[in-house]
């Protein structure tokens, strides 16, 4: 069989997306009662399930605790039914994949929450994988921003990641195709993650990029990596405002 | 825009089903690329890219599935227009077409001169149908075909009539009337109807159907195919069991490879075949796609059909040469009706040339690849990078080999070396005899008991106790060749208190260290043996066990195996013997020249035992008195010992062996046949003795699942050769028994040419079949026996550093001796299928290693004379034997080199050699006339020259280099007279001398090159030789390193062996 076609001649991909067009989004806020903050992300059929507890004393050694600051804890996992890999064998030592992902998104989330304003307290982020099929790391990021929005943390700016990738027909001009699918992240094409705070400032948290890419095609794929957080960011805006207008009693 | 979710049942990695769920996005936007289309959302979305379908044709035709499938080319013709090829029809070729079909649809689809657009149905919201559960694929692409050509109809308002074309009758039926202004009609009858006159398509769209009726009659009746498809496997073993076919191996004529193969049958000799020789298959049609080594099934053809073996002298780039004169006469011929087993492993190849890839065609990406083995068909790999890799010896794998192809497919896998380059060869030889030697891994070597200089390795005092300390009592030694580590037996000898000799043979404990089962057993049970090339080896054991702990070096504890006999101080007849576990510390490390000089009572050479210097005299000489005196009673022993058994027939066969001799740059200096000494033959019969005994204790101890070795009597009609040749002579050699055969062969010695015994002595050699491992529960007890040592039972006991036989041996025997007072000693009993399995293993990589060794010695051969020629270089002449005679030429022996080779009398011209006098050789035209023993050409001018067996002439070396093969070894005939000097003279004298003088001979002329010497004895191609050059270490990569060749090169014997 011939190769995945990423994008066909008449400028298509394989499942019937536009370069550009991203999966569809829908994300709810306020899943989890016992949290202090939670909220649920499905893009296409990758769907992830946040929790956020909150900021609270430091459990365990105090020692640990930074006096200045908030202590930030991520824990990040796939449920076994998720599919896509991940679960097939017994992950390797250091947490595998998902515990990349915990150690990446605590590096977003440093950079992101207001850690000051919480000194000597601690801020824990549960992420799980429910449905894998592709993105796991943007769906993390995002899924864990609206979570602590949920929760009512102060962040700098909305929390959005999103990836990109580069088709490069035989013929004619390489062409970035936004939020990649499962399948097109297996086709093998290189796969830029970045994550945005406030994505209107052009302010990166993350840049991940996995296989080698020409410099000079770095552009057009970050360009289309931060598409996809502006993207992504103006839907799931309009979500957390839906929400705050139906919870408080603000509004009139 | 909606969701739509598609579930697909994919094939997983493992083969299972694996539901797979992935997107699918409709949208109301598709862009439909008619010029007629009035709506705005589709005028956007066109305007991207210029081509629309046209507005003035009659109709818009929508092709089905199977339509682009089958008959793009006529879609092809620029006469058609207004075609709207669907999505669904554009992955249908992408999937079952292969690429190539699908460049062509999209190079179509791009060209703007064809009017012919593509509409993505399956994104349109209203075109996509989801495929109902249980509907066939070919019913839903043709549904929603339809679907979309309705749709496409609707959608230009019903200005153009949509014709869609199928092969689907029912479809035709179905959809036909459905919709107004949508016609659903056959191919045959779209053409018929709109393009009438247009005559090509007409008749490509004949020439197309026909051909894929004759495919489809091909795939029916086996009609076309380049070979016969295999018969199921029920069919075979009902066909094995009822006698009507025959299975063995194949085996490819290594010279005529595209033409003869023979089947050596298993389970030779039962109730129903009275066949009694190998089965020849002629052509490569009648091979029907059995490579080399596989197991297949043949099934005989009539015996009017039957052919001979070709008998003439060829090169292999001959290809298929007028076989009618040449062949011999009639053998069983069959043809392959199926195979059971594939025995594909990795093979080495050379592609092509610049010059011959270019005549291959303009298809580069399926490159013909030529094996360097011989006997291996060409293979196809399909690859860009063949300009790439011309220069390099590449390692590919046969994938697949479909009865419609004439060459097997493969793909390439890694790069070896250069091609010529020394490592690239050598590794090649490694990859072609499946020898994997790469370094022991960190788990093995974490296994390893710590050695090092700072914290040497001490013996446990626990173990001490459970062990017989002879560290006292024995006086224990080992002799071995010079610059020897691994040591893995030494000897003792005493006079017990009542008068009786106490004989010790002690072996290094190798499974003390080595557990059952353990990272470094399992590691050693897949090599089986340690690998000697020509100028390396690869240690079967980590070197801390093979160079240090189990090494028996002098001065040192060591753990050991040993066997004690008790013999009779007049007969030396064995009155008790023991086997135990025990700690030894051995004396002297020996090398043979020492011992032998000492046993000659030389005692000039006393400097060189390392264990006496700094010692006072009187110590030294009392010391060195009892060393000579054990030395010489082992002599004497092994004297007895060997008479005992030549009294029941011990073979005594000749092989030459050459050492090769490498400078500091590890250029390859000389070439050198090695030397035996008594030594040699003194530890060698106690080494046999040690594994007679063994083997005894074991048969009883364990009848069903004791390893064993047997030799069993090699076929009488492979002595036909050698009793022709001995006849020429005037000899008879009686072959019917090991005792008839050996005296004869003593018998048959022409005292004014040494040569021809040593020459007879090899053929009797090539005529046996090998000595092979086995588990005595697989054969009955009178097979046990061993033909060329003539001992009832024989097994490996003594060198288990380099052969994993012994190790199991040591296990068994362990088991045996302790009568399984231990729990882990039950764990090391295998069962014998186990052992069986194990067994053949062993066999199959001692043969990978004898290959391995024999091509890197021909190897050197070649680079020796690579560069030298006759004419300039001494060197590449020399004196040689003629050992047989063939149809255009004779096969010569040169005793200088131990080679064997073919010398042409007739060329590739026609051309016969003639000798005016004295003088040298030259081609003329002429004709050649073979009788039994000789060889006559006759030139045109009234020349003529007679060759007659074991006549000597002199021939001169040279190499013939070959860009996908190892390089051979050619002979040609110089002059037709002994060529002498005094060198050559030597080289044949002396391996004939008796013995005794031999020996002073050489101890006399203690020559530098010949010190590292190994023996000259070869029994029965590698039996005994093992033992006595057992030890080469890591030294071999100094300056002098020695090989053995075990088996000579002879072209005769490869289509058997």
């Amino acid at each position: 069989m011939a190769g995945l076609e990423l994008l066909s001649d008449a400028g298509f991909r394989a499942d019937g997306r536009r370069p550009e067009e991203l999966r569809k989004v829908r994300a709810r806020l306020g899943v989890l009662a016992r949290a202090d903050g939670s909220a649920y992300l499905e893009q296409g059929n990758t769907k992830v399930l946040a929790a956020v507890y909150g900021p609270h004393e430091v459990r365990g050694s105090r020692a640990k605790a930074p006096p200045d600051r908030a202590l930030i804890s991520c824990r990040c996992s796939s449920a076994p039914f998720a599919g896509g890999g991940e679960r097939r064998r017994r992950p390797p030592p250091g947490g595998g994949r998902a515990g990349e992902r915990a150690m990446l998104l605590r590096g977003v989330l440093e950079g992101a929450v207001l850690t000051q304003l919480y000194p000597r307290s601690q801020i824990d982020v549960h992420v799980q994988v429910l449905q894998a099929d592709g993105g796991e790391l943007g769906a993390t990021v995002t899924v864990a921003g609206l979570a602590l929005l949920d929760a009512g943390v102060a962040l700098r700016g909305a929390v959005v990641a999103g990836s990109a990738g580069l088709a490069e027909p035989p013929a004619g001009a390489p062409v970035a195709l936004s939020d990649l699918s499962a399948a097109e992240e297996a086709a093998g094409g290189p796969r830029l993650v970045v994550a945005a705070v406030a994505p209107g400032g052009g302010q990166l948290a993350l840049c991940q990029l996995s296989a080698r890419l020409h410099q000079d095609r770095l552009r057009p794929v970050l360009d289309a990596a931060q598409a996809t957080c502006r993207g992504l960011h103006a839907v799931l805006d309009s979500v957390v405002r839906a929400r705050l207008r139906r919870d408080t009693a603000m509004e009139q | 825009m909606l969701r739509t979710e598609k579930v697909l049942q994919l094939r997983g990695q493992q083969g299972r089903a694996v539901r797979v769920v992935r997107e699918h996005y409709l949208r109301p936007d598709v862009p439909c690329r008619s010029a007629l289309c009035r709506s705005a959302q589709c005028r956007a979305a066109c305007a991207r890219d210029g081509k629309l379908l046209s507005d003035d044709v009659t109709h818009y035709v929508v092709p089905d599935c199977k339509v682009v499938q089958e008959y793009l080319e006529i879609l092809e013709f620029p006469e058609l227009k207004g075609i709207i090829f669907m999505q669904t029809a554009c992955q249908a070729v992408q999937h079952q077409k292969g690429r190539r079909q699908y460049n062509k649809l999209r190079n179509l689809l791009k060209d703007p001169r064809h009017d012919c657009t593509v509409f993505a149905n399956e994104f349109q919201q209203h075109c996509y149908l989801p495929r109902e559960k249980g509907e066939s694929m070919e019913k839903w692409q043709t549904r929603n075909i339809y679907n979309a050509a309705a749709w496409y109809h609707r959608h230009c308002l019903g200005q153009m009539p949509v014709v869609m074309v199928t092969e689907d009758e029912d479809a035709i039926r179905q959809y036909g009337n459905e919709t107004e202004g949508v016609f659903v009609i056959s191919f045959k009858n779209y053409l018929d109807n709109f393009w009438p006159d247009l005559k090509a398509a007409h008749e490509l769209f004949d020439s197309i159907v026909q051909a894929r009726r004759e495919r489809e009659s091909e795939s029916q009746e086996n009609h076309g195919k380049e070979y016969p498809e295999h018969l199921p496997v029920e069919v075979l073993e009902a066909g094995i069991k009822s006698g009507r076919y025959l299975q063995g191996t194949l085996n490819v004529n290594k010279h005529r490879a595209q033409l003869e193969a023979f089947v050596r049958l298993q389970g030779f000799g039962s109730k129903d075949t009275e066949l009694q020789s190998d089965i020849l298959i002629y052509g490569s049609k009648a091979r029907n796609r059995a490579i080399h080594g596989d197991v297949v099934v043949v099934e005989l053809l009539p015996v009017h059909e039957w052919k001979g073996r070709t008998v003439a002298l060829c090169e292999n780039e001959t290809e298929d040469k007028a076989p009618a004169d040449t062949t011999g006469d009639p053998m069983p011929t069959g043809k392959v009706v199926g195979i059971i087993q594939k025995n594909w492993r990795d093979y080495v190849v050379t592609f092509p040339s610049k010059e011959e890839s270019q005549s291959q065609g303009r298809n580069a990406q399926k490159v013909l690849v030529t094996p360097w083995d011989y006997r291996i068909p060409k293979i196809r790999i399909s690859t860009q990078q063949a300009e790439a890799l011309q220069e390099y010896r590449v390692v590919v794998r046969i994938d697949s080999w479909e009865s419609t192809s004439l060459y097997p497919n493969g793909h390439f896998v890694r790069v070896l070396g250069r091609i010529g380059d020394l490592e690239g060869e050598i590794a090649a030889i490694l990859v072609e005899n499946s020898i994997c030697a790469a370094p022991f891994s960190e788990i093995q070597m974490r296994e390893m008991p710590v050695s090092s200089p700072n914290n040497p390795w001490k013996v446990s005092p626990e173990e001490a106790k459970k062990r017989l300390d002879l560290r006292e009592t024995h006086l224990i030694f080992s002799i071995d060749p010079k610059g020897c580590e691994d040591v893995d037996d030494a000897l003792s000898v005493r006079a017990l208190p009542n008068g009786n000799l106490e004989l010790g043979v002690h072996i290094a404990d190798v499974t003390h260290f080595v557990a059952a089962n353990s990272y470094t057993d399992v590691e050693a049970r897949a090599r089986a043996t340690t690998y000697y090339l020509a100028d390396r080896c690869y240690d079967m054991l980590p070197s801390v066990l093979s160079a240090d702990l189990c090494s028996l070096l002098s001065g040192v504890d060591r753990y050991a195996v040993s066997v004690l006999w008790e013999l009779d101080k007049e007969s030396f007849e064995a009155l008790r013997v023991q086997y135990t576990r025990s700690l030894i510390r051995s004396a002297y490390k020996l090398e043979y020249e020492t011992a032998q000089a000492l046993l000659d009572g030389d005692t000039s050479v006393v400097g060189d035992i390392q264990e006496l210097t700094g010692l006072a005299e009187e110590t030294r000489q009392k010391k060195l008195a009892e060393l000579v005196w054990a030395i010489s009673r082992l002599t004497d022993i092994a004297r007895h010992v060997r008479a005992r058994r030549d009294r029941c027939g011990a073979l005594e066969l000749e092989g030459i062996e050459i050492r090769v001799q490498l400078d500091d740059k590890r250029n390859i200096h000389d070439l050198i046949p090695k030397q035996p000494l008594e030594v040699h033959e003194t530890v060698a019969e106690c080494m046999i003795l040690a594994n007679h005994w063994v083997a005894k204790r074991l048969a009883e101890h364990f009848p069903h699942q004791a390893l064993l070795r047997q030799h069993p009597p090699p076929r009488q009609e492979f002595f036909t050769e050698l009793r022709e040749c001995a006849s020429a002579k005037g000899f008879s050699i009686d072959t019917r028994s090991n005792k008839a055969l050996a005296e004869s062969l003593d018998r048959a010695n022409d005292p004014s040419d040494p040569i021809v015994n040593k020459l007879l002595r090899s053929m009797a050699t090539h005529a046996m079949s090998n000595a092979l491992y086995f588990s005595t529960g697989s054969c009955p007890e009178e097979q046990f026996h061993h033909y060329g040592l003539a001992l009832e039972k024989y097994t490996h006991f003594t060198s288990p550093i380099r052969r994993y036989a012994d190790i199991v041996v040591h296990r068994l025997l362990m088991a045996a001796t302790l009568g399984g007072s231990t729990g882990d000693v039950k764990d090391n009993i295998i069962s014998n299928k186990d052992l069986e399995e194990l067994c053949r293993h062993i066999n199959n990589r001692n043969r990978a290693a004898q290959r391995a060794q024999k091509q890197s010695t021909e190897l050197f051969q070649c680079m020796y004379f690579r560069d030298r020629s006759a004419e300039s270089d001494e060197r590449c002449v020399a004196d040689g034997v003629i050992y047989s005679i063939r149809t255009n030429g004779v096969l010569v022996f040169v005793p200088r080199y131990g080679i064997k080779g073919a010398a042409y009398m007739k060329n590739k011209e026609g051309l016969v050699i003639s000798c005016p006098g004295t003088g040298s050789c030259q081609w003329k035209p002429g004709s050649l006339h073979r009788s039994q023993h000789k060889i006559t050409s006759t030139t045109t001018t009234g020349d003529s020259l007679t060759l007659s067996l074991f006549d000597h002439i002199t021939v001169g070396i040279l190499v013939q280099s070959s860009r996908c093969h190892a390089e051979t070894i050619r002979l040609e005939i110089l002059r037709n007279a002994p060529h002498s000097t005094a060198d050559t003279a030597a080289a044949h004298r002396s391996p004939h001398v008796v013995r005794g003088e031999l020996v002073k001979e050489v101890s006399q002329s203690a020559e530098e090159a010949q010190r590292a010497q190994d023996t000259a004895r070869v029994e029965v191609l590698d039996e005994e030789s093992r033992q006595f050059c057992q030890t080469k270490g890591p030294s071999l990569y100094q300056l002098l390193e020695e090989i053995r060749e075990l088996a000579l090169l002879d072209v005769t014997q490869d289509g058997r062996t």
